[in-house]
């Protein structure tokens, strides 16, 4: 696979790393941002994503078994907690957000687990993965490529 | 702080409310439902995310058609069921001239294209299939005819601005941002 084109606004490319950093220093869990970033990038079929995140993942200690089920998680309750549940279920809803809008028993969810603004961050989070899954599917940059 | 953070936050108190018109809400007589109350204040909550997305929003739009961007971003908003960013862009599209039949047909566009250039189409098609990314890939085909119209700058900016909406969208469904009180001007 050959990029479609590496060529990026530097300004869009500093945006989008302030607008990252800014919801996971807000998250304060750098492994379950993790988990959010790697199941988003699975729906959207970011390669290039799942790549760098499932690298970062583990290098947070995530375990090989949460990584390996992760795409299953719904029928995985003893592999991931009710928070990364709760923070899983509304990572899928804001990623498909073509299909339904976020259900409010979804979003009650995550807010029974998580304050308002680590929620507010959270949410940041989810369209940052988004957003970096968007730039780097439509320029089709390569897994493991460092020209994006 | 940029004077995005402080000019606008879209969520209105409970006295607002005695102030309602047709345009939002439900006027006391018209049978219409109740407005929904928003989730979550996020741009209070987290300040330091709403402030690079306007810095996205800032970079993402450099080089592009304002009348094109506003297409691209009402599409896509209407993919992603955003109510507020539809009556915010519906509003912005209108103030700045666009026609009230090109916002109508838009959903419809592949069976109104008389209604379009043939370069607003492309960035269209482009922008759904962005949009669309958890049903699929972006198309060669499609790529391609954005950028027999979109020279690569231009294009590579045309997928930051489909980028940026697309964030936009999932803050405000999220969040979900009440609908109807936007005006043009509110954020400048």
């Amino acid at each position: 696979v050959t990029a479609r084109t590496t060529h990026l606004d530097a300004g869009v490319r500093d945006a989008m790393r302030a607008l990252s950093a800014a919801a996971k220093e807000g998250l304060g869990d750098p492994a379950l941002a993790e988990l959010v970033q790697i199941r988003a990038a699975q729906l959207n079929h970011c390669a290039f994503c799942l790549d760098l995140h499932l690298k970062v993942a583990r290098k947070h200690g995530v375990s090989e078994t949460q990584l390996d089920r992760l795409s299953a998680w719904e029928e995985a309750d003893d592999t991931f907690d009710a928070r990364e549940r709760a923070a899983l279920a509304l990572t899928e809803s804001v990623t498909l957000l073509t299909e339904s809008s976020v259900p409010d028993e979804v979003y009650e969810r995550a807010a029974a687990h998580f304050d308002a603004p680590r929620l507010a961050h959270l949410i940041g989070l989810i369209a940052a993965i988004n957003s970096w899954n968007r730039l780097m599917v439509s320029r089709r940059i390569p897994a493991g490529s460092t020209a994006w | 702080m940029t004077t995005h953070d402080t000019a606008h936050v879209p969520v209105h108190d409970s006295a607002n409310t005695t102030a309602q018109t047709s345009d939002h809400g439900a006027p006391a007589g018209t049978g219409r439902a109740a407005e929904q109350a928003p989730r979550l204040h996020w741009p209070k909550l987290a300040p330091d995310v709403y402030k690079a997305m306007f810095q996205l929003e800032t970079a993402s739009r450099q080089g592009l058609d304002p009348v094109l961007l506003e297409l691209v971003r009402l599409r896509t908003s209407q993919l992603n069921h955003c109510a507020y960013c539809l009556d915010m862009h519906t509003k912005d599209a209108l103030a700045a001239g666009e026609s009230t039949q090109r916002i109508v047909q838009l959903s419809a566009w592949r069976e109104s294209r008389h209604f379009y250039t043939e370069k607003e189409l492309a960035a269209l098609e482009l922008a759904e299939s962005v949009t669309l990314l958890t049903e699929g890939f972006v198309p060669d085909e499609v790529y391609e005819r954005a950028a027999a119209h979109f020279d690569e700058t231009e294009l590579v900016q045309l997928i930051a601005a489909i980028t940026a909406i697309n964030a936009w969208n999932r803050f405000n469904v999220a969040a979900r941002t009440v609908p109807g009180r936007y005006q043009p001007g509110d954020f400048s």
